[in-house]
């Protein structure tokens, strides 16, 4: 049965059980969030996505408000806007949010949140300095740009089971932990990088897209990883023929947004100096370059001498588990249309 | 202790809880017991071994609660309470008598290893105050004189005797009895005087009949909010398959109140015997008493208490597990406790679900605060009728008030909800000096300067009519020699302090609000500051997950607004 | 895989068996665990206590190679105190008497002797299994890589339809596939029996209707070699033209001395590749390929699900896609080929050339992936087979299977088993994982033992030693962990130095051809 709220004096349907936040983004309407997310749900935490509800005195959190048939919901009353601004001065009053420098400039749930409120500057500051932990590989963590919305924490605990995060401290000394406080090398981090892409902010930052792009700059490309079996969906965000960084791909099968350490941070040998760029023919203990046409010339030449003179099956290949499926295809074709042999295989069972 | 009487120990407390991770409080206590007052990175992934969670959930856990030593600390842990009541008692000259004495700032240990001084928030000892706990017993009613004895018969590894002298008067007699007894605390005195009648009268009942009693006996939650209990009891879903647990809130945590304590303390048979009815009512076979883990005493006391009462067979019908808390003021909030039995951080969760249908491991929970429980056996004796003889309309029942601060005579007394403020005041020998403010319900309520305080009555109901809140009924009693600025900083510390950081108003609120308040009083703030801190108390009011946020937003934006004059005298010119 | 990862969250039971998921398969080890935090049974058996064993409410530290056994005293008292799906196995199932019959010969006390667990632990995982219903069975190549191979995989099935477990959501015979398209490549027909979509070259139908796509008069029908037979042929030069597309035979495949014996003698060698390998040395020439992110095409995973792969760049310098390079062989032995992309190829030959894939076309699946059997392109794929119990055969067949050892057993000389497999940070041979940072996480081989083992022997934690098999020897990093049983060394093979294949036995399933990566016998010695 289709239930009706007003957001704003306008009337929305929805179907089911939902929230008063869900509702509004459905319908576009932007109430500021931090902590929330789809893959976790409401934290109540930061208090930003507060709306004035008709009949309730206090403000209440959206995230956590279940959407009533004939409620009146008010996102941008005067109640509602000083609240949110006070809780936005308040994480921008101290740590270091410079947008200028920050990785996640363009793609901050917190900027968002303060250019929405036209905060231009946090109107009151307390010094405090934390510092910079780069120990992990391929992640670097910036407690100074950390808001303690915990979605990281849940996406350690709930999501990938991996249980190496958790708060540490209390109150204004809350911290995101790494098993008993250590450096994230020397914990149990395994660098899956979820709570990389959990962080709202430019707290937890991948570091090999570091410096090289603006988040406006790159597009994403949906692919497929290509490491084990999963067969986990990625998105590339990538810049001229540069992969900046890459995100598990959200509410795609199977994985859900979900990567591990590989599928996330794997994917750089494409660019190695090391690849081969020209066909190669041997010749003495090495090898000379050759071009495409005297290398297949020479392969398909040789091929058909041997099915000549010892028939078909005196050829045999080993097709690649690794590369596309229309890859493997042209190989078994080629083997059994052109050469004439089932001798085809592939490491199917190891 | 070797590993494996060590690891037979961590066992024998896991089995206490029906689920292994509540176990995580008490294991740590026995850990930092073992490590000498020092709870270790090694001890804490013990922990995590043991009882099957992860290392950052037991430091997460460790580093939450303050009495957990996570940095090594001297043989003797010296720790003046500076909290409201114990400044106005006097406890900075103490912490600073003792800084001198020892060479040591507070949070430094003397060099060679024997004490470490440490200013703390609140130890719950407001009437005897200044206090001094060190490791965990108590020194109240310190003087300097008294502190060099203390020093001294330390340094000789002796432990002085305490001095717990204060007023106590009980005009009603129901919920604390005669201390003065040496057997004050037995069951055979306690069923010499009555005791346990009410529950083998209630263990006749049926358990709708007794929570109809206590319902309309209109009992209304003694732990602050004012909530009726008998109302709270008959939200638990009927027929549901779940166990029920009663938890007893005994986390008393907030300053100016000291008085759960009293009746645990010195009458622990009468809680026990409210917290048997009360299962039986709500058909509960486990019940936890939540005390504050300073009290470490005290729940020795209860325990041999319910070893008595077990052994009378009194509690055949339910088992009693005194749980321990370990230094944290918002446990004394409902969920938070709930989550802080479960073996986690005492972060306050989110209602609904409310406890009665989600509460301790998601089964339906009952949380009713000690004075509560205590007054049940007196309504099942009495009946509703007999409980509404006493105090007004709307608010009936005895109370217990905690007198501390500026009068003549601070100390504990038992009276009919409705007493008016003054004769409480007199019964603590008067006022010292000239009233300036009273603060009548603990520290979370808004301040009544001497004028507001005039013919109030002490009830929930008009107490709010007078713009404050009648609380846990601790009164602390504010003469002219004190500095609101100070005070109000003094307030925002403990809540600073106590913030368990989890929602954002609160962590940010708390920290720029005592920021705020410590440029004025150093006399570097600015007049924007003291709009600023209205402003943030303003928003901040009913914007916080749970009411921490008020019990701090409300106290200090009714210092500022009642005595702003005294701040803007604070801004540099 | 019968069934699909999403579902493992929602599981009743998860019997997981030879899998390391968490280090090989992590994304579907998330599931796992999450469906234990959410209250499902998980029983785990392996030789290693690794960190799902952490979860598991039963983990059965089972002998290497004794899975038979282990699996038949399962169902022997499943079947003994009748507690097996009798109306699944009435209505869907043959030969149970021929599989009841030779369970029987294996009581828990006897699998208990050769699997060394207790028997009372085999009994409780039948009982648990049993009450727990459906239960997904995974397992990985702790399963196949033995002699015994196909055994061990035709037991799970076993199992899994005494129990009724097949059919449904929740249920399964779940073998997680170790690289990102083994799935599609024996999809596509690169195995020496079957043309694309399983057809048998020895159906003449089949033969007729590829020869008449492919536009050639006729297909070979009889099925060509295995892996391993095209390379033991090299030497004698009955195979002279070996063609080796983007696989390390040279450090992957058991036996490294033999392997670069074989690889060596080759007449004629040809890779595909990204990279010089150890392969590619005995190259005689030697293409440069696209890579990934190089080329347009589809993987298919383990949960038979086709999902696109993009370009973003063109290979560099001359590197060409492979489908391009086999066409290019192809023109040039008289053969021209139509589709000249990968889509084209797939939409044109592949989908409508095979009725699994018949609904799969490119434009389906520009955002989620399809899973075969996916006959029409109104079907929505299939998530998980044999719904009803309706086997692809008919009805299921039960194999009575009896435990055979590995090929080579402990002895006084080589005391210890030594067992192979992943790490988390690698991936195989390091071609891409070694030039993608992940040396940071992890920069040696080690030999893992246990602390028992390293006390007896003097052994310290990272202390070099040397580990010896009747083939090869490595010096090695000692890992001292009690994750590893008594009497076991455990190593993978993602360096050179060090690589655990220059000590595996080259020995064979002799149906599958898979190697016994999982046992063969080795010694450990300090290094003076």
């Amino acid at each position: 049965m289709s239930k009706n709220i007003f957001i704003n004096g306008k009337g929305f349907s929805f179907e089911g059980e939902k929230t008063v936040l869900e509702v509004a983004r459905e319908n576009g309407i932007y109430i500021p969030s931090l902590c929330y997310h789809e893959k976790v749900g409401p934290a109540n935490k930061c208090r930003v996505c507060v709306v004035e509800v008709d009949g309730m005195k206090d403000l209440q959190t959206s995230c956590s408000l279940a959407a009533a048939d004939g409620m009146k919901v008010g996102t941008t009353t005067e109640k509602v806007l000083e609240a949110q601004r006070m809780v936005v001065n308040l994480l921008l009053s101290n740590g270091n949010h410079n947008c200028l420098s920050c990785e996640a400039n363009g793609d901050c749930e917190l900027q968002d949140a303060a250019y929405y409120l036209g905060i231009e500057r946090p109107p009151f500051v307390i010094e405090e300095h934390k510092e910079r932990e780069d120990s992990g590989a391929f992640i670097l963590r910036d407690p100074e740009k950390c808001i303690q919305c915990g979605r990281c924490i849940e996406g350690c605990n709930r999501l990938v089971v991996n249980e190496v995060l958790d708060f540490g401290y209390r109150g204004g000394h809350t911290e995101v932990v790494w098993d008993n406080d250590m450096p994230l090398d020397d914990s149990n981090c395994v660098e899956c990088g979820e709570c990389v892409q959990m962080c709202p902010v430019g707290a937890l930052i991948a570091k090999k897209g570091m410096g090289r792009a603006r988040r406006w700059e790159t597009k994403p490309v949906r692919t497929t990883c290509p490491y084990c079996g999963v067969g986990c969906q990625l998105d590339l965000h990538v810049k001229d023929d540069q992969i900046i960084r890459v995100t598990g791909t959200e509410g795609a099968q199977p994985n859900m947004g979900h990567l591990c350490v590989k599928g996330r941070f794997g994917y750089d040998f494409i660019y190695s100096d090391e690849r081969l760029t020209t066909p190669l023919i041997r010749e003495n203990d090495g090898f000379r370059e050759a071009s495409w046409d005297e290398a297949l010339n020479l392969v398909a030449g040789k091929f058909t001498q041997i099915i000549e003179e010892s028939g078909p099956d005196a050829i045999a290949g080993v097709s690649c588990a690794r590369s596309i499926n229309e890859d493997s295809y042209n190989m078994q074709k080629l083997f059994r249309s052109v050469i004439g042999t089932n001798n085809i295989d592939h490491c199917a069972r190891t | 202790m070797d590993t494996t009487e060590r690891g037979t120990r961590i066992q024998d407390l896991i089995g206490k809880y029906p689920q292994k991770e509540s176990a995580v409080l008490p294991v740590l206590q026995l850990l930092q017991k073992e490590g000498g007052n020092y709870l270790s990175k090694e001890a804490m992934e013990v922990a995590a071994r043991e009882l099957g969670c992860s290392a950052s959930r037991v430091y997460g856990v460790a580093t939450y609660y303050s009495m957990f030593n996570t940095k090594p600390v001297g043989k003797y842990h010296l720790q003046v309470d500076t909290c409201v009541p114990g400044f106005l008692h006097g406890a900075d000259d103490i912490a600073a008598h003792i800084s001198k004495k020892l060479g040591i700032e507070p949070g430094e240990t003397t060099k060679d290893g024997l004490f470490t001084l440490s200013k703390v928030q609140d130890l719950g000892s407001c009437a005897t105050g200044p206090v001094v706990q060190v490791n965990d017993r108590y020194f109240e009613n310190m003087t300097a004189e008294k502190t060099d004895q203390l020093l001294e018969a330390l340094k000789n590894g002796g432990w002085p005797d305490n001095d717990t002298a204060m007023k106590v008067v009980s005009k009603c007699g129901i919920l604390l009895n005669d201390r003065s007894r040496k057997d004050c605390r037995t069951l055979a005195l306690y069923k010499k005087n009555g005791g346990y009648q009410a529950l083998e009268t209630a263990l006749s009942m049926k358990p709708e009949a007794i929570v109809a009693e206590v319902k309309a006996a209109e009992v209304r939650g003694r732990g602050g909010a004012g909530f009726p209990a008998g109302t709270k009891w008959s939200f638990l879903p009927k027929d549901d398959p779940r166990p029920v647990y009663l938890i007893c809130n005994a986390d008393e945590g907030e300053p100016g109140t000291f008085k759960d304590r009293q009746i645990m303390e010195f009458n622990p048979h009468l809680l026990i015997e409210g917290i048997a009815i009360s299962a039986q009512a709500l058909n509960s076979a486990k019940a936890f008493i939540y005390i504050r883990g300073e009290f470490s005493w005290i729940a020795d006391i209860l325990e041999t208490a319910i070893g008595e009462a077990n052994q009378a067979g009194y509690l055949k019908h339910v088992d009693i597990v005194v749980h321990r808390g370990a230094g944290s003021y918002v446990c004394g909030d409902e969920t938070a406790q709930i989550e802080s039995l479960e073996g986690k951080r005492g972060n306050p969760r989110v209602k609904p679900p409310f406890p009665a249908n989600s509460g301790l491991y998601g089964c339906p929970t009952v949380v009713n605060n000690v004075e509560t429980l205590s007054s049940v056996p007196y309504i099942i004796n009495n009946g509703a009728a007999g409980f509404k003889e006493i105090g007004v309309a709307n608010n009936y029942g005895p109370k217990i008030f905690g007198v501390s601060g500026h009068v003549n005579q601070p100390g504990i007394f038992e009276y009919p909800m409705g007493t008016p403020l003054q004769e409480i005041l007199e019964a603590a020998g008067g006022v010292k000096g000239n009233l300036k403010g009273v603060i009548v319900g603990g520290l979370s309520v808004p301040i009544l300067t001497a004028e507001e305080a005039k013919g109030l009555n002490l009830d929930y109901d008009s107490c709010a009519r007078a713009g404050t809140a009648l609380g846990s009924g601790g009164i602390m009693v504010v003469n002219d020699t004190v500095s609101i600025p100070e005070l109000a900083l003094r307030t925002i510390e403990f809540y600073e302090h106590e913030s368990c950081g989890q929602c954002a108003p609160c962590r940010k609120g708390t920290h720029t609000i005592k920021s705020k308040l410590r440029d004025l009083v150093m006399g570097r703030g600015k007049s924007d500051d003291i709009d600023l801190v209205l402003s943030l108390c303003k928003n901040i009011k009913g914007l916080t997950l749970c009411p921490t946020g008020e019990a701090f937003a409300a106290p200090v934006q009714a210092m500022v607004a009642k005595f702003r004059a005294e701040f803007e005298a604070l801004v540099k010119r | 895989m019968t069934n699909s990862f999403r579902e493992f969250e929602n599981n009743k039971l998860i019997f997981c068996i030879g899998t390391n998921m968490t280090e090989a398969h992590p994304v579907a080890s998330y599931y796992v665990k999450r469906a234990v935090n959410k209250g499902a049974t998980l029983i785990v058996a392996d030789p290693r206590k690794h960190a799902l064993a952490d979860k598991a409410s039963i983990f059965a530290q089972i002998k290497v190679g004794s899975d038979v056994a282990f699996l038949n005293g399962i169902m022997n008292v499943l079947i003994t105190e009748d507690l097996y799906d009798k109306k699944f196995v009435e209505a869907n199932c043959e030969d149970f008497e021929a599989l009841k019959a030779k369970v029987l010969e294996y009581p828990p006390e006897r699998a208990s002797k050769i699997a060394r667990v207790p028997a009372d632990q085999i009994r409780e995982i039948a009982r648990t299994l049993a009450v727990n219903r459906p239960g997904a069975l995974c397992y990985t190549l702790g399963i196949t890589e033995h002699t015994c191979g196909k055994n061990n995989v035709m037991s799970t099935a076993n199992l899994q339809m005494l129990l009724g477990n097949l059919g449904m959501e929740g249920g399964g015979v779940n073998p997680l596939r170790g690289q990102n398209n083994v799935q599609g490549a024996c999809d596509m027909g690169a195995l020496p029996n079957v043309f694309h979509g399983y057809q048998a070259v020895t159906d003449p139908a089949a033969r007729e209707k590829f020869a008449k796509a492919w536009n050639v008069p006729s297909l070979p029908d009889k099925p060509g070699l295995m892996i391993p037979d095209m390379m033991a042929k090299l030497p004698s030069k009955e195979v002279r033209a070996f063609y080796i597309f983007g696989e390390n035979l040279a450090n992957t495949d058991p036996n490294i001395a033999n392997v670069e014996h074989e690889l060596s003698s080759a007449e004629f060698l040809v890779c595909n590749d990204i990279f010089m390998t150890e392969t590619t040395r005995f190259a005689h020439v030697i293409f440069p390929s696209a890579a990934w992110c190089e080329d347009d095409g589809t993987f298919a995973s383990s949960e038979r699900r086709v999902n696109r792969v993009r370009k973003i760049k063109e290979p560099p310098g001359q590197a060409k896609p492979n489908w391009w390079i086999f066409k290019e062989i192809a023109k040039r032995m008289g053969h021209e080929w139509r589709s000249s992309s990968s889509r084209e190829i797939w939409d044109k030959e592949v989908s409508p050339l095979a009725a699994p894939y018949t609904g799969i076309k490119y434009a389906r699946i520009e955002n989620d992936g399809l899973q075969w059997p996916c006959p029409s392109e109104e079907h929505p794929g299939t998530t998980f087979l044999h719904k009803d119990g309706k086997f692809t055969r008919g009805k299921g067949l039960f194999q009575a299977i009896e435990w055979t050892p590995p090929a080579e057993v402990e002895d006084e000389e080589y005391p210890f088993v030594l067992s192979t497999g992943r790490r988390l940070f690698h991936y195989h041979s390091r071609t891409q994982t070694g030039r993608a940072g992940m040396d940071q996480k992890l920069s040696e081989e080690t030999a893992d033992i246990c602390p028992k083992d390293a006390a007896r022997l003097g052994i310290a934690n990272g202390e070099y030693i040397q580990v010896s098999s009747r083939r090869g020897s490595v010096r090695v990093k000692a890992r001292v962990t009690d994750q590893i049983p008594l009497g076991m060394v455990w190593m993978a093979f993602h360096f050179r130095e060090a690589n655990a294949n220059w000590l595996t036995n080259n020995v064979y399933d002799p149906q599958t051809k898979t190697a016994e990566y999982k046992a063969c016998s080795c010694k450990i010695e300090k290094i003076a």
